[in-house]
């Protein structure tokens, strides 16, 4: 299908990939194109300019720091996340989840930052990133900032990227002694959009110390304060965590369609909530 | 605000091309039109169904969902790339035959194409692994088992 008519620019340097976004009030940003392209077929956005940024070296690398902390080039793809022997060793299970996105076409070229820019709402990172604690580096003609995987999902398909602006690197924090990462996701195939979705960062020490559960699968990725309040001092067993997540689905509003309502997807959220939680207290590392 | 135009540098199959590119140009439609290699089919046009399956830079992508101007200084290799008409087939391509691999043959090149990175980074793959690698290739006929055996027969893994 003929894309509509834009202008095609390859910026050199982060610079002027935001010189250009500055200079032009209808651009966009173009990384691994794996939905903006699909967008763009469709009309459903009509960009004057198209500022790609998959080449960028300073958005390319994926760098540990001292304490196992990682920071991650917004222009990374699924691959690249897949089989970097950092994110392996520093973040087994964000590797272990980027080498299962959708297919081997789609993860060489996708990219860790037009994932999170786009803000589906059924994406796997929007929920990990918030249960990890990462924060996004958002750079603009001022300068940059950083802001909380929390506080960046704004609704579905807005971010708190603002227009001028551009991430560059995602961070994720070093995991803990004890800490490990478990998401789960309901899907009516393999190849379906998911219904619901959890993640869960644990730390457990023969009981849970700490818990972090994010709900996914609403209009943005949701933190469930009063099921990680039940599951402190608890032991990881089946039973502790599944009562800890009859308390889940606060703030968690999923909307109904044709693959299934909402009271079904909340339901089922809570049963996500439990599976993450007792899959990272039993990850293998 | 319209188009933009682009010269960019191409190699297809070890053949460089030199070619002007507009922004908005998908590379299959400079593989198909401006190069006439017609075996990368269009199925979807929509990065769901693979037929459009090429090798760029030895990975697997879909050229419906990568702009021309993008392949600039890339490496593609297309199922023309596989063998000549006048050659023998390539060894997938004969594993295909002899597993009547095809039947309408629409999502073939795609499925070769595919089949070609798996093997590239994995030459002995499982089965699971064979059908881990073409999931994002669809077979309209559905006729994925022949599919799966013919790939490992040219990997040497078929039981």
């Amino acid at each position: 299908m003929l894309l509509p008519a834009f202008e095609y620019a390859r910026p050199e340097s982060v610079d002027e990939a935001l010189a250009e976004l500055g200079r032009h009030r209808n651009a966009r940003v173009l990384a691994g194109g794996q939905t903006l392209l699909n967008a763009l077929k469709l009309r459903v956005v009509q960009p004057d300019v198209l500022v790609d940024v998959s080449r960028l070296e300073e958005l390319r690398g994926i760098h540990a720091g001292g304490d196992g902390g990682l920071r991650i080039g917004a222009a990374v793809t699924y691959d690249e996340l897949a089989g970097s022997p950092l994110v392996r060793e520093h973040h087994p299970a964000t590797a272990a989840m980027s080498a299962r996105l959708v297919d081997r076409q789609v993860r060489a070229r996708g990219t860790i930052g037009g994932n999170v820019c786009l803000a589906d709402p059924t994406s796997n990172f929007p929920p990990l990133l918030v249960a990890l604690g990462a924060s996004l580096s958002v750079r603009g003609p001022d300068g940059s900032r950083d802001v909380a995987a929390e506080d960046f999902f704004v609704a579905p398909y807005l971010t708190a990227v603002r227009p001028g602006e551009l991430l560059v690197e995602v961070r994720l924090p070093p995991l803990a002694s004890g800490e490990r990462v478990g998401y789960e996701s309901l899907q009516l195939g393999t190849d379906s959009w998911a219904l619901a979705r959890a993640s869960a960062l644990v730390r457990c020490n023969g009981a849970i110390e700490h818990a972090r559960v994010v709900l996914g699968c609403g209009p943005v990725p949701v933190r469930q304060p009063a099921m990680e309040a039940a599951l402190r001092g608890r032991a990881a067993t089946t039973e502790a965590v599944e009562a800890a997540a009859e308390l889940a689905g606060e703030d968690f509003e999923p909307p109904t369609d044709v693959h299934a309502s909402s009271e079904y997807r909340h339901a089922m959220g809570k049963v996500m909530a439990a599976r993450a939680v007792l899959a990272a207290t039993r990850e293998e590392r | 605000m319209g188009d933009s135009a682009h010269p960019i540098t191409v190699t297809v199959n070890g053949e460089r091309h030199e070619r002007t590119v507009l922004g908005r140009q998908l590379l299959v439609h400079l593989l198909r039109d401006a190069l006439a290699l017609k075996g990368t089919h269009i199925g979807c046009d929509s990065g769901n169904c693979g037929a459009c399956t090429v090798v760029c830079d030895g990975q697997a992508i879909k050229s419906c969902m990568m702009l021309a101007v993008q392949a600039d200084g890339r490496a593609i290799e297309t199922v023309e790339g596989l063998s000549g008409p006048l050659e023998p087939p390539d060894p997938l391509q004969a594993a295909f035959t002899r597993h009547h691999a095809l039947q309408c043959g629409y999502c073939t090149p795609g499925m070769l194409m595919a089949a070609r990175t798996l093997l590239a980074e994995n030459p002995r793959p499982t089965q699971d692994e064979v059908r881990r690698a073409i999931k994002g290739n669809v077979c309209r006929c559905t006729g994925y088992v022949n599919i799966v055996r013919a790939i490992q027969d040219a990997a040497g893994t078929l039981e």
